[in-house]
């Protein structure tokens, strides 16, 4: 099973990812536009406290039905506490700060060894089927800062083969 | 042109029937309201606008995200006749945030607009609470502006400080919150408004770079008469249209009185002999048409020398040459034409006949 997981953020729709709390100068986008883990110099920060909630919508093309997602974080500033939700396109911090398990989808409590190395986490299975889009809402952050900083999200998983891709359709058009 | 869902909070308290903004404190807010909501829209189609009071009995939604003006129009006529009670800023904002929260297109960026022009008292005026409600608006990523007249300007603090200023500090990020103070005095709050960096970002796209002032164009401007900064008195950011039609008015001035200046000058000088062949045969032609006025259309095309007898002066010996003239030019070029089409016929059949050589 494991070896069958792919990375989806080429099936993110990035005009549609948004992060809430992010700095101007660091923003979600810069870390995810390349569609792959990020590897550049870039990082996302948070702004005014040590919250981040990050919404990752994936294209219409990948609706998914069967979909077991596991999250790469790479940080130097790590985030502990994280919760995960699924399928709620409008959530804002007021929603997810008390939410307990059945709610969200998992809560994770990360070691500094898991995020340094962006080592996948596994996530439970059953709860991230037929996922359209995945929110990471980090709680809090192991130093205690008021700054969180992310320098990698990946979410690996099996995509659904449905349409095609039709964003990168229309690109082909506009090159012959 | 930012795309953005705005949530416009008014004041309807008591301090609203005051007189010092033209004609009430409350019909001028509502002016700005219109001039805000018009300009919101004009600046992107998919833009929405919400309004809501803060007074009375409480803070009450009265529209939410529409595109239309008529029922903005409404909203502020219902509330005319129930001004009354105090304001409550924090809690109004509150509710905004939540009916911007629940905006259908979430694309759009959350914007609230509040109108201050009651004395802030109770919750308002304790800036720790109010900073603290500004980090929490600027961590849900909405902008906010504050518009503050009447009684809601503030007198600053030791060291020239207001709450309200350091509440749309905190909630800044990225330059997109704004507060603007507006004194009572010979300027409407809308023309306050539309100066103002609040609707800056919505109007720059429709004015152009040369009618900005200290833009480009400016120092290469023309005369200015007004007895302000502006070229021709009138500040070309209120009212763009208006401003690009009085430049263009004037460009056209100067051109027509260099083109009189020209003319004067080459009336004087007798005309060049070696002017074009064009404007000969125009002359003739002119002279022509003047001289035989019943010149028979089908005739005269033809030949210009058979020109009716009953009228008196025979054109001028000169006029037939130039007149058939263009005719045989013509036909030259319909003959240099055909050739043309003929050869390119005659080239392609040659390269079909090879063709299937080649293969």
């Amino acid at each position: 099973m494991a070896d069958d997981l792919v990375s989806l953020l080429e099936h993110v729709d990035i005009m549609q990812l948004n992060c809430l709390n992010e700095s101007a100068q660091h923003t979600f986008a810069d870390i995810a536009k390349h569609k792959k883990l990020n590897t550049s110099q870039n990082f996302l920060l948070s702004d005014a406290d040590e919250q981040l909630l990050l919404n990752i919508p994936a294209c219409i093309c990948a609706l998914a039905t069967r979909v077991a997602y596991s999250i790469v974080l790479v940080s130097p500033i790590p985030p502990k506490r994280v919760k995960l939700l699924v399928n709620r396109p409008s959530i804002g911090f007021e929603d997810v700060e008390d939410a307990e398990e059945p709610e969200v989808a998992q809560i994770l409590d990360l070691s500094e060894d898991d995020v340094k190395n962006g080592k996948p986490i596994a996530l439970r299975y059953v709860r991230f089927q037929n996922a359209n889009s995945l929110h990471i809402f980090v709680v809090s952050n192991q130093g205690g800062t008021d700054e969180t900083r992310i320098d990698a999200v990946d979410v690996l998983g099996i995509p659904v083969e449905t349409t095609k891709d039709l964003a990168g359709l229309r690109q082909e058009e506009h090159n012959h | 042109m930012p795309l953005e869902a705005t949530m416009m909070i008014i004041d309807n308290s008591e301090y609203m029937r005051n007189g010092d903004y033209q004609p009430t404190r409350f019909d001028a807010q509502s002016d700005a309201v219109t001039t805000v909501v018009q300009t919101k829209i004009d600046s992107n189609p998919e833009n929405t606008v919400g309004i809501m009071t803060m007074a009375g009995k409480g803070p009450e939604v009265l529209v939410t995200h529409t595109k239309d003006l008529g029922q903005i129009l409404q909203a502020i006529h219902t509330t005319s006749s129930k001004i009354g009670g105090n304001i409550d800023i924090p809690t109004a904002i509150a509710i905004a945030q939540l009916a911007l929260k629940h905006r259908s297109n979430k694309n759009l960026r959350q914007r609230i607009i509040v109108f201050v022009a009651s004395p802030l008292d109770g919750p308002a005026a304790d800036e720790k609470g109010m900073v603290k409600l500004a980090k929490k608006l600027k961590k849900n990523n909405v902008a906010i502006d504050v518009v503050c007249y009447g009684d809601g300007i503030e007198e600053p603090a030791d060291d020239g400080r207001t709450v309200l200023k350091s509440f749309v500090e905190s909630a800044n990020s990225g330059d997109n919150s704004h507060i603007v103070t507006a004194e009572p005095g010979n300027r409407l709050l809308s023309d306050v408004l539309i100066s103002s960096p609040i609707l800056a970002g919505d109007r720059s796209a429709s004015i152009p770079d040369d009618l900005v002032p200290g833009g480009a164009g400016d120092a290469a401007g023309a005369s200015g008469s007004g007895n302000n900064d502006f070229e021709f008195g009138v500040d070309p950011s209120l009212d763009p249209e208006l401003a690009m039609a009085l430049r263009m008015s004037m460009q056209e001035a100067a051109a027509r009185e260099a083109a009189s200046a020209s003319a004067a000058s080459s009336s004087t000088v007798p005309a060049d002999p070696t002017d074009s062949e064009e404007e000969a045969m125009l002359k003739q032609a002119l002279a022509l048409s003047q001289q035989d006025q019943d010149v028979d259309m089908d005739t005269s095309a033809a030949a210009a020398p058979a020109a009716p007898s009953t009228t008196a002066a025979p054109a001028p010996a000169s006029a037939p040459t130039p007149a058939a003239a263009p005719a045989d030019a013509m036909e030259e070029d319909d003959e240099d034409e055909d050739a043309a089409i003929a050869r390119a016929i005659e080239m392609s059949m040659q390269q079909d006949n090879n063709n299937p050589d080649a293969k």
